[in-house]
């Protein structure tokens, strides 16, 4: 496992970015483009053709470097008359940038051409679009319904404008599960567990079917959005700017504050308001603290799915401390509640600057004996080392996230690539790992760790004062832009416009989990059953319910449902495995 | 194993699920659980689609340092083992069935808990197009314990009071307004527009908390003490608290007080 | 083995008293937001300023009332009332233990007069708004002469108000209502 840093103390430019990559377009593609507008010194929005649109997609994301971290639709035509899709592309070879290509799409003719052909990445975001627009994305190969539940109407579209009620709650059209589940490798030798919706490893209920070859898993699928709750839709409707930074937080209870974050971002970016100092500084702070939590779950998790429940115990113990600081900085343990458009809701006056500072102490301190516990146990280093590898070529092609990317040889960081809050003034390091294992994504979180406890002493040591709220600003209609959070997962992409009812008129919130479960499938494969859990895990998806695991023979087509326990103590014990019965 | 049905709402396209029903026999012996549980209560979370806010909080109040099993209160992996369901989130479309399998799974009598404010009446997707808006909805509910996630204190106390251990504190209020019912001017002794615009500024800079909280302070030494020894009482003040970012916000304070009483002070 | 033995004999006894001692927050804890109806002048600010509609607010014509209601089975603590509240009727205590048996329990509420206008009759605004609005406007410095007559613009609803075109006191009451939020 070899190990680089990358250290970024500053990135001063203060000239606009991009330019050149929109250059390049026109140039490789002098038909494509039809306009181009800039929201902010880095983000750049190009209108092109329809018809041109996988290509320029293509071209930037594998000729120029980018990613594609959000891709989304939009219902304008209240404004214009077409609906307009967005594939935001975050270029990060060379000048780092956002360009986000923009297409129209005439309502008469509800079809585009699909990217997934030719960036995987896209798959997701485009099934989205299919489900919330009625868009049809032409020649995807997976065309299977994504967010909405098995229960909705075939042809009701919540996002489009006209379509229905924020609340309208059509009647259900099936009480069973209809998702059908892809098997590309198996065949009829092969058996199937499903797991969940309710079950022990994921941040929202997930059902994952396991096609397996005796121990050994060939591939797998996974029905994710049980918890799609219909929030883009509530936030252009019910609610005002202000109330959206606390709908956002609750789009995970673990990367809350970052939600809020990126999408006070988005109107902020939009409307260029200037967010004071001081307020960019606590919400970096808070940012990082929020990491902390988070990593200690994950590094608690990691010692339970591996059967190490005493480490587990320990790492949750000093977690507590994570959320203490949390509690004395914003008064929620859960880093909820403290976003406005323009600032923050509270400041950190002396006494709890000096109790935050020795609290990180206290727990920098345990977590360093417990991490030099976590790796001297005998059968951590067997666990992890070579397990659910994501091999460097399948990040690559779907835009991962997070540690997840991180350990598999890419130094993708939004902090880094795109700083915001107090990003650019506070040091950050971005950890990487080439062996892109469970251990690497492990020994990422570590580093992490260690590297936020770090900045937030600096953070504390290093305020700058003045207020913590802007009010000087006024609403405009139609503008829009991107914001973004490293959370502690990866990065969390929004995009937001502006109505013209103190209102958003869109918002689009794309959560850094989203952008990993597509690669989960090529990190189960080929390892054994008894990793699957582990594997989940380190993807760190946080975790719920518990139910239980369905081994389906599709050999003698029979289904045996046997309690998830069973599941997780084989994943701990690794005797008596259930398939045997 | 009986589903709920739906109900339709004429005139606004909305349907709403019905109830699981409970049987006056099972209802019996709920009471009589109640009774016997006391120090070993199996829990089983389900959760119906929220945050994950509230697994995290439930994580903490059966880890080390709150420590449930202090109350014989264990979490358990399966509907089967539980006495005590919890029902998380604000049961999304897609979780309804999932949740329902898992409530019919748990042998009678159980208690069914709501836990969190989305559990308890949606929270804050409680009326989006694809949730059903709390656990309530879809099974009888006999304990609520709310909260945004509810704390882990707050969840041993929503156990203990399931348990019989603790008493609820909690009375719902009725207030009709009273004959000459009126609302308190916020420090009357001071001119309005010193005080609101103490207050704004006070805010903008240390956020509607320790900002209130501050100023209310400053204005009550401004109607407490001459606007001449303003100074040395701020002074005490300051030294007292040691801390530099105060006397920055105070220092300003001073300097909005001064500005306003050039000003004059009829201007709001 | 021997590194977590130790690890687990230098941190002891870690669990927390509670409930048999007071459960310990910092003092930045948001707990349950404790009500004053005496002080509510019933504006609304907090039911607008609500994220999850904890808050909401029924006015009912036909009576000349207006509910309002907390429910804080909804609640996210996140303290918006407290922020937007012109009278601090509305505090968020450090009160946590909030669990109930009967769903009713969850709901607080408060019934107020509406002020029916002195032209149309009509019932238009909560009594004890204006009233605190004309004590500010005394606060403010206000001659008793001058309060005689804004008693009586007071007590007559926006549609009479316009077409009388007493738009500047209209305005001059909602700038004071506001006075809280900015």
């Amino acid at each position: 496992m070899t190990q680089s840093a990358e250290t970024t103390q500053n990135k001063p430019n203060n000239g606009d970015l991009g330019a050149q990559y929109v250059a390049d377009v026109r140039q490789r593609f002098p038909a494509a483009v039809i306009d181009e507008e800039r929201q902010t010194r880095d983000q750049l929005t190009i209108t092109v053709k329809l018809e041109y649109l996988p290509e320029v997609v293509e071209y930037l994301y594998y000729k120029k470097g980018g990613w594609l971290p959000v891709l989304f639709g939009n219902d304008e035509r209240t404004i214009h008359g077409n609906y307009a899709i967005y594939y935001a592309l975050s270029m990060e070879e060379g000048e780092k940038c956002w360009i986000v290509v923009r297409a129209l799409v005439d309502p008469a003719r509800p079809e585009f051409p699909s990217v997934t052909v030719k960036v995987p990445a896209a798959v997701w975001g485009e099934r989205e679009i299919r489900d919330m627009f009625g868009l049809t994305p032409a020649g995807i190969p997976d065309a299977r319904r994504l967010v909405l539940p098995d229960d909705w109407p075939e042809d009701l579209y919540p996002l489009r404008k006209d379509s229905m009620d924020y609340r309208q709650r059509p009647a259900p059209t099936t009480n069973s599960e209809t998702y059908s589940f892809v098997n590309d490798l198996g065949d009829s030798h092969n058996r199937i567990i499903p797991i969940g919706p309710m079950h022990v490893t994921s941040d929202e209920p997930g059902h994952f079917r396991l096609f397996v070859d005796g121990e050994n898993i060939v591939d797998a699928d996974y029905r994710m959005f049980y918890v799609h709750r219909g929030m883009e839709k509530t936030a252009e409707v019910r609610m005002g700017y202000h109330e959206i930074t606390f709908l956002a937080e609750r789009v995970c209870g673990i990367c809350g504050y970052a939600h809020s974050i990126a999408y006070a971002n988005t109107i902020e970016n939009a409307l260029d308001i200037k967010v004071p100092p001081r307020a960019q500084w606590i919400r970096t702070l808070l940012l990082e603290s929020e990491r902390l939590h988070s990593h200690l779950l994950n590094l608690g998790l990691v010692c339970h799915f591996s059967g190490f429940d005493s480490g587990f115990q320990q790492f949750f113990r000093v977690r507590e401390k994570s959320m203490t600081i949390a509690e004395m900085l914003t008064g929620s343990r859960k880093t909820y509640g403290l976003n406005l458009i323009g600032g923050i809701r509270r400041d950190i006056l002396e006494t709890a600057r000096k109790n935050t500072i020795a609290l990180l102490n206290e727990m920098e301190a345990e977590v360093i004996t417990l991490i030099d516990m976590l790796v001297n146990t005998t059968n951590f280093e067997q666990r992890t080392k070579g397990v659910g590898i994501l091999d460097r070529k399948v990040a690559r092609d779907y835009s991962p996230v997070g540690p997840m990317v991180r350990g598999s040889g890419f130094k993708r960081d939004v902090r880094l690539d795109h700083p915001y809050a107090a990003y650019a003034s506070v040091p950050v390091t971005a950890f990487s790992f080439d062996s892109g294992d469970i251990a690497a994504r492990v020994m990422v979180r570590v580093k992490e760790f260690f590297d936020s406890t770090a900045q937030c002493r600096y953070i504390l040591d290093n305020m700058p004062t003045g207020p913590v709220l802007t009010e000087d600003f006024a609403y405009k209609p139609y503008k829009y832009a991107l914001g973004h959070t490293e959370a502690p997962r990866g990065e969390d992409v929004h995009w937001s416009m502006t109505g013209n009812n103190q209102k958003v008129f869109r918002w689009r919130c794309r959560a850094a989990t989203y952008a990993n479960w597509p690669v989960l499938r090529y990190a189960l494969q080929g390892n054994t059953v008894s990793d699957a859990a582990l594997i989940i895990g380190s993807l760190d998806p946080c975790y719920s319910c518990t139910d239980r695991v369905t081994l389906v023979d599709v050999k003698k087509r029979k289904v045996t449902t046997v309690p998830y326990k069973d599941f997780e103590r084989y994943g701990i014990e690794r005797k008596r495995s259930p398939l045997a019965k | 194993m009986t589903m709920n049905s739906f109900k339709y709402i004429p005139g606004e396209s909305h349907y709403v699920p019905e109830q699981a029903g409970v049987d006056a026999a099972v209802a019996k012996f709920k009471t009589a659980l109640l009774h016997r549980l006391k120090r070993s209560a199996y829990v089983y979370r389900i959760d119906c689609g929220g945050c994950n806010g509230c697994e995290i909080e439930i994580f903490a109040s059966i880890t080390a340092i709150f420590d449930a099993e202090r109350f014989g209160i264990k979490v358990v992996p399966s509907p089967r083992h539980a006495d005590i369901l919890l029902f998380t989130g604000a049961v999304t479309r897609s979780m309804r069935m999932p949740a329902l399998r898992a409530f019919h799974g748990a042998p009678d009598p159980k208690i069914c808990v709501s836990y969190g404010a989305c559990g308890c009446g949606g929270g804050i997707f409680h009326d989006m197009y694809s949730v059903w808006g709390g656990s309530d909805k879809i099974v009888p509910i006999d304990l609520y314990i709310p909260g945004c996630p509810p704390t882990p204190q707050a969840t041993i106390y929503g156990l203990a009071v399931a348990l019989g251990l603790l008493e609820q504190k909690l009375k719902g209020k009725n207030h009709v307004e009273e004959e000459g019912e009126g609302a308190e001017l916020i420090h009357p002794q001071t001119p309005l527009d010193v005080r609101v615009r103490i207050e704004r500024q006070a805010r903008l800079l240390a956020g509607y908390k320790q900002g209130r909280e501050i100023s209310d302070r400053f204005v009550n030494l401004l109607e407490t003490h001459k606007l001449t020894s303003l100074k040395r009482h701020v002074q005490e003040w300051l030294e007292e608290e040691n801390d530099p970012r105060l006397k920055e916000i105070v220092g300003q304070l001073e300097k909005t007080l001064h500005a306003t009483l050039k000003g004059g002070s009829r201007s709001a | 083995m021997l590194k977590l033995l130790k690890i687990v004999k230098d941190a002891g006894e870690v669990t927390i008293k509670y409930p048999f001692a007071p459960a310990n927050f910092t003092p930045a804890f948001r707990g349950k937001p404790e009500y004053n109806p005496a002080q509510c002048i019933a504006c609304s600010a907090c039911a607008v300023a609500c994220p999850a509609n904890a808050l909401t607010v029924e006015t009912d014509l036909e009576k000349g009332t207006l509910t309002w209601q907390f429910f804080v089975g909804r609640c996210i603590y996140c303290g918006r009332c407290e922020e937007v509240c012109p009278t601090r009727a509305i505090v968020l205590s450090q009160n946590f233990e909030l669990a109930v048996f009967n769903k009713e329990d969850l709901y607080e509420r408060a019934t107020f007069k509406l002020c029916h206008c002195l032209e149309c009759g009509r019932p238009f605004a909560p009594q004890k708004q204006i009233d605190y609005a004309l004590a500010l406007t005394a606060q403010a410095g206000a001659g008793a002469d001058e309060m005689e007559t804004l008693k009586i613009q007071f007590a007559i609803c926006p549609e009479c108000k316009r077409r009388n075109h007493l738009n500047d006191h209209l305005s001059t009451l909602c700038d004071l209502q506001t006075s809280g939020e900015k």
